[in-house]
C-alpha cells in the first residue's frame, strides 16, 4: 500500500479519469457558513482505487458527491472523464453520470417498489438502454439470482448491499464512486461486498474513490487519503 | 408535546399541506351553504312569507279564485271574537325595479293591529293619498333601492295594465323579514281598482281577540261560509309552497352534498398521507411511552383543526357563492310557484353554524381510517419497511365482493318506492355507487400499475415504469385521490347525462309541442318569469284581429287535489285539436283533443298521472269554487314546464268556476299565408299604451324556453365545477406527499443518471395514471348514476319521463379534461421533484 501526500502533480497518471484542482465547497447551516473543502487536489487514474479516511464531517460525501457529478465547487476545477463539473451544462452532467458513474450509497438507496433485476437495470432505463444479458449476469456475479424478483425490503442488508454494487456497474462506467459501502453492514458481510465491488471493478477496470471509515477496506485501495476538516491531512 | 411533535410542528414546517385540505373542505362547505343559502332565500320567499306576511292573522278564509266582498259581511257575527280584515293580494311587476313586488292590499286603519310593520307609532302616511288615492307604503330599503322619496310616482304592470301609483309612506323592516323589502302595501279598496277586482278579496283574514278560542273561532267562520270556502290556518298556504318546491330543494341539497364527499375525501387522503409521512415520528413516540389514546388523539386534534378552519372558510365563501347562485336558482323557483323569489342573501346565523358542523363532521368521519392506521403503528422496535406487493387474489376477491354487494343494493334501492314523496332510496343509491369508487379505486389503481411491467413500459418509459411501481406502492393513499376525483367525474358525468337527456326531450318537446305562431304573456320580470296574467280584454282585441278560431288563451289556478297543489286549467279545446300538438305519447294530439270535446273530458299531465297512479279512462273529481266538477281524463300529456299537477279541461268548463279570469298567456295560430312578425306588430298596436305585454314568436319561444332550461341547470354545472376542483387539488396534495415521501428515491434516481425531465416526466405520469383510472372508473359509474338520475330520481322528484341520451362528446371531451388537469396537477410537485439537489438530498438522508 502507499500513502500519498496528494498534492497536485504529485501522482500524475497517465490516464486520469478524475482531476480535483483547489476544490472548496461550502454549505449554509442556518446562519452559519460551514467549510466542507478547502482547495482540495486530487487524481485518480483508470482502474486505480483510492480510499478517503477521516472522521464524519471532514468532506468525504462532499467530495464523492462532487466526483459523482451530483453537486457543483464553489471554486476550484473538478474534471471527470474529460468533463468540467463546474461549467457543465445539466444535460452533460446527466449523460456523464448515466455513461460514466457509478454509485453505490452507505444506505443502499434502492428504489424500494422495484425489484432487484428492475433496480439494477434502472440506469441502463434511465438512459433508454436494454441489456438483459448483462442484467442476469450481474444478478449471478452478485449471488442473487434467487433474489431476482425481490424488493429490496425483503432483502437483507448485505444482499441490498451486493444489488447497488451491482447497479452501479451495469452500464460500465468508467468511474466507481462508494460512499461508506460497509457502513450499514457487519463486518463479515462488509468484507464480502468490498471484495466484490473490488474484483467486479477490476474486471470492468473502473477507477474506484471511497470514502471510509474502516480502516480494513482502505488498506485494499491503492492509496488512501485522509482528510480533516475539508482539507488533506496526510 | 406529542401534539407538537404530531400536528403542529409539521403544520408550521409544511403549511401547504394543511392549507390545501382546509381549502379543500371550505370548497366542499361553500357549495353546501352557497346552495342551502340560496335555495332557502329564493323558497323561503315564498314559503316564509307567507306566515311573515300573514302577521297576527290566525286564520284564514280562501278560495281558488279569490272571494266575493259580501263575505265579510257573513262574518261579521264573529267580531267580537276576532279582528277581520279584508286582504287582495298580487304579485305586480314594478317597472322601476325591472322585478316583481308583492302587492298587499289591506285595511290600513286596522291594520297595524295585524302586520307589526305597519305598526308606525303614529307617524303614519298621508290617508287622504293612502285611501282616497293610490298611495302606497313600501319598505325603506326598498326606497333606497329605487332612489325614490315620499311623493315619487311608481309604475306597476298589473295583469299587463300600467298604473301609477304614489308612495306614501316608508316603512322600516329591520328585524324583520327580507320578505317585507318586496311588498308594496296599499288600501284593499285601491288595490282592489289596480287589479280589476272591486268587490273580490283573495282573503279574509282573521285575528282573535284575547280570550278567544281558536276552534270556536274556526267552527263558528265554518258555519257562517259556504262550503266551498276554506278556512285555515296561513301555515296550509306556506305547505303548498314547501310541497311545490320540496323536491327541487332536496336535490340540490343532494347535489351540494356530493360536492362535500368529495371535499371528504380530501381530507381522509390528507389525513392519511400525513399518518403515513409520520409513521417514523408516531412509532417513535410510541416506542418512548406514547399511548395509543396519545397519537390518535393528535391526529383527530388535526382532524378538528381542519374541520373547523375549513367549514369557516366555507360558510364565508359559501354566502358569497349563494349570491351567484341566487340568480340560477331564482329562476327556477319563480319558474315553479310563478312568483318573486328573493333577490338579496342574508347571513343566516343558523346555517353558518351548521356549516361549521358539516365541515367538523366530514373530517371527523374521514379520520377514522388514518386513526385505524395510527393506532395500529407498532413502536420502533417492530417498525419493518413493507414489501410493495400487488394485491392479493383474495384481497381482490373480497374488494369485488363488496363491489357486486353495494351493486346489488343499489340495484335494490332504484326499485324501492319514494320516502314522503323524495327520490331518498334513488339517491341512495347513486351515493353507493359513487361509494364503490372508494372502495373500488385501490384495486383499479393496483391494475393500472401492472401496465408498468408490459413490454412497451419496460421498452423506453422508465418514467412511466417507475411511476405505476410508485403508485402500486403508494396504493393506499393514491387510491384515494383516484376515488375523489372519480367521484367527481362520476358527478360530471350524472349530471352531464342528465341534461344531455333533458336537454334533447325538451328540444324534442318545444319543436313538436309549440306549434303557436305568437305567443303573447304579460310583460316579464327580471326573473324571466312574468307576473300575474292578461287582462280578459286582450282575448277580445286578439279575437277580432286574427279570429276566434285563431285564439287559443290559457286559464290556469293553483286548487287542492287530494291536499295538495296542483294547477287547474282552460284551453280552447276547439282550437288546440285543429293547430297544436300536444305530445300524448303514442297518440295522435288532434284526435285526443277531438275525443276531449266529444266526451267532455280532461287531460292532464304526467307530474299529475304519475303523482295520483291516474291513468287514461279514469275519473278525477275536483272541487272547485262553487260546485264539483267530475272528469273522465281522455289523455296524459309530456309537460316539462312544471312539476306540480296539471288537469285541462275546456275553456267552457273552466270560466264557469272562474268567470272573472284573465289568461295566463294566449297562443295565436294564423294561417300559413300570414306573417307571423307582422301579425304580432298588429297585436302590439292594438294594445299599445293601454297594456304592457310580450308577444313572441315561435322561434323566440323556443329560445325562451331552452334559455330557462340552461339557467334551470346553471347551479348544477357550478356544483360538479366545485368538486371537480376539490379533486384537481386531492390529486396535487397526494403527489406533493409521495413526492415528499419519495425524495431520497428521487436523488437517488438523479445520481444514477435520472434527468430533471425524466424526474418530471415520473411524476406527471403518476398524476396521468391517477386520472386515467379516476376517468375510466368515474365515467362508468357516472353513466349508471346518470341513468339513475334520468330514470328514476326525475320520475319520482318531477314526474317527468325523459329519454336516456348519453353524452358521448361530452364524455370523450370530459374524461380528455379530466386527464389534462390531473397531468397539470402534477406539474407543480413533478417541478417541486426536479428541483431537488440529489447531493443535499442524500446527504439529509443518509
Amino acid at each position: 500500500m502507499e500513502v500519498f501526500s496528494f498534492e497536485k502533480g504529485s501522482h500524475q497518471m497517465m490516464d486520469t479519469v478524475v482531476t480535483l484542482e483547489r476544490v472548496s465547497r461550502s454549505f449554509r447551516r442556518g446562519d452559519e457558513e460551514v467549510k466542507a473543502l478547502v482547495e482540495l487536489s486530487l487524481d485518480l487514474a483508470a482502474g486505480e482505487m483510492v480510499a478517503l479516511v477521516g472522521p464524519s464531517g471532514c468532506g468525504k460525501s462532499t467530495a464523492l458527491n462532487l466526483v459523482a457529478a451530483v453537486d457543483r465547487p464553489n471554486s476550484g476545477s473538478v474534471r471527470v472523464c474529460g468533463v468540467d463539473i463546474a461549467d457543465a451544462a445539466e444535460e452533460e452532467l446527466v449523460t456523464l453520470r448515466r455513461r460514466s458513474i457509478g454509485m453505490v450509497f452507505q444506505a443502499f438507496h434502492l428504489v424500494p417498489h422495484l425489484t432487484v433485476e428492475e433496480n439494477i437495470a434502472l440506469p441502463l432505463a434511465l438512459d433508454h438502454r436494454r441489456d438483459p444479458a448483462r442484467v442476469a449476469d450481474l444478478i449471478h456475479r452478485v449471488g442473487l439470482d434467487h433474489r431476482r424478483r425481490h424488493y429490496p425490503s425483503e432483502l437483507s442488508g448485505g444482499e441490498q448491499q451486493r444489488t447497488a454494487v451491482a447497479r452501479a456497474l451495469v452500464h460500465r462506467p468508467r468511474v466507481l464512486v462508494a460512499d461508506e459501502p460497509t457502513g450499514n453492514l457487519d463486518s463479515r458481510t462488509g468484507a464480502a461486498v468490498v471484495a466484490l465491488l473490488d474484483e467486479l471493478r477490476r474486471d470492468e477496470e473502473a477507477a474506484l474513490l471511497l470514502a471510509t471509515h474502516d480502516s480494513k477496506m482502505a488498506a485494499v485501495a491503492d492509496r488512501v487519503c485522509e482528510l480533516a476538516d475539508g482539507r488533506v491531512v496526510q | 408535546m406529542i401534539y407538537r411533535a404530531l400536528f403542529l410542528r409539521p403544520l408550521v414546517r409544511r403549511p401547504w399541506r394543511f392549507l390545501v385540505t382546509v381549502i379543500g373542505v371550505a370548497v366542499g362547505v361553500a357549495a353546501v351553504v352557497s346552495t342551502v343559502a340560496a335555495s332557502r332565500a329564493a323558497i323561503a320567499s315564498f314559503a316564509e312569507g307567507v306566515e311573515e306576511v300573514a302577521g297576527a292573522a290566525r286564520l284564514e278564509v280562501t278560495r281558488p279564485g279569490g272571494l266575493p266582498e259580501e263575505l265579510l259581511d257573513a262574518l261579521r257575527p264573529l267580531a267580537g271574537d276576532a279582528l277581520i280584515v279584508p286582504v287582495v293580494e298580487e304579485n305586480v311587476l314594478l317597472l322601476e325595479l325591472e322585478d316583481g313586488v308583492r302587492l298587499l292590499g289591506v285595511d290600513l286603519l286596522l291594520d297595524a293591529q295585524v302586520r307589526p310593520v305597519l305598526d308606525d307609532g303614529g307617524g303614519f302616511p298621508d290617508l287622504e293619498t293612502t285611501l282616497l288615492g293610490f298611495g302606497a307604503l313600501i319598505s325603506k330599503s326598498l326606497a333606497a333601492r329605487l332612489g325614490a322619496s315620499l311623493g315619487d310616482q311608481l309604475t306597476i304592470s298589473a295583469d299587463g295594465r300600467p298604473r301609477s301609483i304614489e308612495v306614501a309612506g316608508l316603512f322600516d323592516i329591520a328585524g324583520l323579514s327580507a320578505v317585507w323589502e318586496r311588498v308594496v302595501v296599499m288600501d284593499v279598496a285601491a288595490v282592489q281598482e289596480l287589479l280589476g277586482r272591486v268587490g273580490r278579496l283573495d282573503r279574509i283574514e282573521l285575528v282573535p281577540r284575547a280570550g278567544s278560542d281558536l276552534d270556536q273561532l274556526r267552527a263558528g267562520a265554518v258555519a257562517l261560509l259556504p262550503a266551498d270556502v276554506a278556512v285555515a290556518e296561513p301555515s296550509q298556504r306556506r305547505r303548498f309552497a314547501e310541497q311545490m318546491l320540496a323536491s327541487l330543494r332536496f336535490n340540490l341539497l343532494a347535489l351540494s352534498a356530493i360536492s362535500l364527499l368529495v371535499g371528504g375525501v380530501l381530507v381522509a387522503t390528507t389525513l392519511a398521507t400525513s399518518v403515513v409521512q409520520r409513521r417514523y415520528v408516531v412509532s417513535l413516540l410510541r416506542s418512548l411511552g406514547a399511548s395509543r389514546r396519545q397519537v390518535a388523539a393528535a391526529v383527530l386534534l388535526e382532524a378538528l383543526a381542519i374541520g373547523g378552519l375549513g367549514g369557516i372558510l366555507g360558510v364565508a365563501a359559501g354566502f358569497g357563492g349563494a349570491r351567484l347562485a341566487l340568480a340560477s336558482v331564482r329562476f327556477t323557483v319563480a319558474s315553479v310557484v310563478r312568483g318573486i323569489p328573493a333577490s338579496d342573501i342574508r347571513f343566516d346565523p343558523q346555517l353558518a353554524v351548521l356549516g361549521v358542523l358539516v365541515a367538523v363532521a366530514t373530517s371527523l368521519a374521514a379520520a377514522v381510517l388514518p386513526l385505524l392506521e395510527v393506532t395500529m403503528t407498532p413502536p420502533l422496535q417492530g417498525l419493518r419497511p413493507v414489501a410493495p406487493r400487488p394485491l392479493s387474489g383474495r384481497a381482490r376477491l373480497v374488494v369485488a365482493g363488496v363491489l357486486v354487494s353495494m351493486t346489488l343494493v343499489a340495484a335494490g334501492l332504484t326499485r324501492a318506492p319514494t320516502l314522503w314523496d323524495l327520490p331518498v332510496a334513488a339517491l341512495l343509491a347513486a351515493l353507493l355507487v359513487m361509494s364503490s369508487l372508494l372502495v373500488g379505486s385501490g384495486i383499479l389503481l393496483d391494475s393500472l400499475a401492472r401496465l408498468g411491467h408490459l413490454p412497451f413500459a419496460k421498452l423506453r418509459a422508465v418514467p412511466l415504469q417507475l411511476a405505476s411501481a410508485a403508485l402500486s406502492a403508494g396504493r393506499r393513499r393514491a387510491a384515494w385521490a383516484a376515488g375523489s376525483v372519480a367521484v367527481a367525474v362520476a358527478l360530471a358525468v350524472a349530471i352531464a347525462t342528465m341534461v344531455s337527456s333533458f336537454r334533447s326531450t325538451v328540444e324534442g318537446w318545444t319543436a313538436s309541442g309549440l306549434r303557436a305562431d305568437v305567443w303573447v304573456r304579460p310583460l316579464a320580470a327580471e326573473t324571466g318569469v312574468w307576473l300575474g296574467r292578461l287582462d280578459p280584454e286582450i282575448v277580445t282585441i286578439a279575437e277580432e284581429l286574427f279570429g276566434a278560431d285563431a285564439v287559443d288563451p290559457f286559464y290556469a289556478e293553483m286548487i287542492s287535489y287530494e291536499g295538495r297543489p296542483v294547477s287547474f286549467a282552460g284551453a280552447a279545446f276547439d282550437v288546440v285539436q285543429h293547430f297544436g300538438s300536444v305530445p300524448f305519447p303514442g297518440r295522435d294530439s288532434a284526435s285526443v283533443f277531438a275525443e276531449a270535446l266529444r266526451r267532455n273530458g280532461a287531460v292532464v299531465n304526467e307530474p299529475f298521472a304519475n303523482r295520483f297512479r291516474i291513468r287514461e279512462g279514469d275519473r278525477i273529481r275536483l272541487e272547485l269554487p262553487g260546485g264539483v266538477l267530475e272528469r273522465e281524463v281522455v289523455g296524459v300529456f309530456r309537460d316539462y314546464s312544471r312539476s306540480h299537477g296539471l288537469v285541462v279541461v275546456d275553456r267552457r268548463d273552466f270560466l264557469p268556476f272562474f268567470p272573472d279570469r284573465g289568461p295566463d298567456d294566449m297562443a295565436l295560430f294564423l294561417p300559413p299565408e300570414v306573417d307571423a312578425a307582422a301579425a304580432r306588430e298588429r297585436m302590439l298596436d292594438a294594445v299599445r299604451g293601454r297594456f304592457l305585454i310580450e308577444a313572441l314568436l315561435n322561434r323566440e319561444l323556443k329560445g325562451a324556453v331552452l334559455d330557462a332550461f340552461e339557467r334551470t341547470f346553471a347551479i348544477t354545472t357550478a356544483m360538479y365545477l366545485v368538486a371537480a376542483v376539490v379533486a384537481v387539488v386531492a390529486v396535487a396534495a397526494v403527489l406533493f406527499t409521495l413526492v415528499g415521501e419519495r425524495r431520497r428515491e428521487l436523488a437517488t434516481v438523479r445520481a444514477l443518471g435520472g434527468s430533471r425531465s425524466q424526474l418530471m416526466a415520473m411524476v406527471v405520469a403518476e398524476a396521468g395514471l391517477l386520472g386515467v383510472a379516476a376517468a375510466a372508473a368515474g365515467t362508468a359509474a357516472g353513466l349508471v348514476v346518470g341513468v339513475i338520475l334520468v330514470k328514476v330520481v326525475n320520475l319520482q322528484s318531477f314526474g317527468w319521463s325523459l329519454e336516456l341520451v348519453l353524452p358521448w362528446a361530452s364524455l370523450a371531451e370530459m374524461a380528455a379534461w379530466v386527464v389534462s388537469a390531473c397531468l397539470l396537477a402534477g406539474l407543480p410537485p413533478a417541478v417541486v421533484a426536479a428541483r431537488l439537489q440529489p447531493a443535499a438530498v442524500l446527504r439529509e438522508e443518509g
